[in-house]
């Protein structure tokens, strides 16, 4: 090695110490600061949702959530444009799968999509969200493509359609969390009414956005790989 | 809280990662460094937010023990979300740069950018 190592490692050893420094002198390891929890209790139960953590970054913190499900887009785009512009390199011969990965690509499939559903809707309720939902549901879409290919699973799926979903369910987050201004409310306040805690209609807009989110994330991720596979050559 | 709590494997964790991400020569070694530096990040801010015997943020609240700190947890998912866009799209370009260098070396892929930059003037 050329260069002088010593400057790098004196620099990240005091940078590691400053920053041990400032949390011991902010938190000072006692266990946290929990004032906050009392007032994140009020606004999930303003809110309607059972789950504190959706409530907060679905109803208290939305706009935060807004720009990243736009940072998720935006990667997604760039995935899709520098893969696309490269061209597909020529076909390689597709090692065929066991018999055991199909059997039991059929019997999984239905069951992770089943999951991913449940976890989305339920995002307001229990533990999961649009996100995990959505990337649960990519997955399965992995598996299937370890069997039939990408290019038979992307025909099922509908193609060009899907990437006009997912921009649709982009847009329909956005216009779900500008419709309250046009009605004059509060700015990403929520639309529906709270509900009854713990029933699946609770929970405001929650429930929409997990929805709308789940299939961004769902399509966003199953493009993910599809250029990565496609790219490749083989799965 | 004992020394070996989530802060402090967390500090561990990213002083492993930035030392990869500073010194590793491999571009997709680095990629898992900086993986490596999220995913301190992500444990340092939930334990931040944890109590020894702390219950899930799940209303209604139990009455004998204390929620979790249910914020760093949404935090995290930011950070989560984010780290995956950045992942992804920091592969492409290393796939990008192997297909014209025919190397994952940085100092070898530096090198020959540095050449080619020569050729042309």
């Amino acid at each position: 090695m050329r260069r002088p190592r010593l400057p790098l490692i004196l620099t990240a050893v005091v940078l590691a110490v400053a920053f041990c420094a400032i949390l011991i002198a902010d938190f000072g390891f006692t266990g946290p600061a929990s004032t906050s929890v009392e007032r994140f209790v009020g606004a999930a139960e303003r809110a309607g949702a059972v789950n504190m953590v959706s409530a907060i970054y679905l109803n208290v913190r939305l706009f935060d959530t807004l720009l990243e499900v736009l940072v998720f887009a935006v990667a997604v785009l760039g995935v899709r444009f520098y893969l696309t512009a490269r061209g597909r390199p020529e076909a390689v011969e597709k090692i065929p799968e066991s018999r055991v990965v199909g059997v039991a690509a059929d019997v999984l499939l239905p069951l992770i999509l089943l999951v991913s559903v449940y976890v989305t809707i339920h995002g307001h309720l229990s533990p999961g969200g649009g996100f995990s939902g959505g990337v649960i549901a990519g997955s399965g879409l992995l598996l299937a493509a370890m069997v039939a290919g990408t290019d038979a699973v992307d025909r099922r799926l509908g193609g060009r359609f899907l990437g006009r979903v997912e921009w649709a369910a982009l847009l329909g987050v956005f216009v779900l969390a500008s419709v309250p201004v046009a009605l004059g409310r509060t700015p990403l306040s929520d639309l529906l009414p709270a509900g009854t805690p713990g029933a699946i209609g609770s929970g405001g807009s929650i429930l929409l956005y997990n929805m709308l989110i789940g299939l961004k994330v769902f399509i966003g991720s199953w493009v993910i790989v599809k250029h990565f596979v496609d790219h490749r050559g083989e799965i | 809280m004992g020394i070996l709590n989530g802060v402090t494997i967390s500090i561990v964790l990213f002083g492993v990662g930035l030392l990869g991400l500073i010194f590793r020569r491999d571009l997709v070694i680095k990629l898992l460094a900086l993986g490596l530096l999220n995913s301190a990040a992500i444990l340092c801010l939930v334990s931040l937010g944890a109590t020894p015997d702390g219950a899930a943020p799940f209303l209604p609240a139990p009455a004998a023990r204390a929620l979790v700190d249910p914020l760093p947890q949404a935090v995290v998912l930011s950070a989560i979300v984010i780290n995956f866009a950045i992942l992804a799209l920091a592969l492409v370009f290393v796939m990008l740069l192997v297909e014209r260098y025919h190397t994952t070396d940085a100092q070898r892929i530096e090198q020959e950018a540095e050449a080619e930059e020569e050729t042309w003037t």
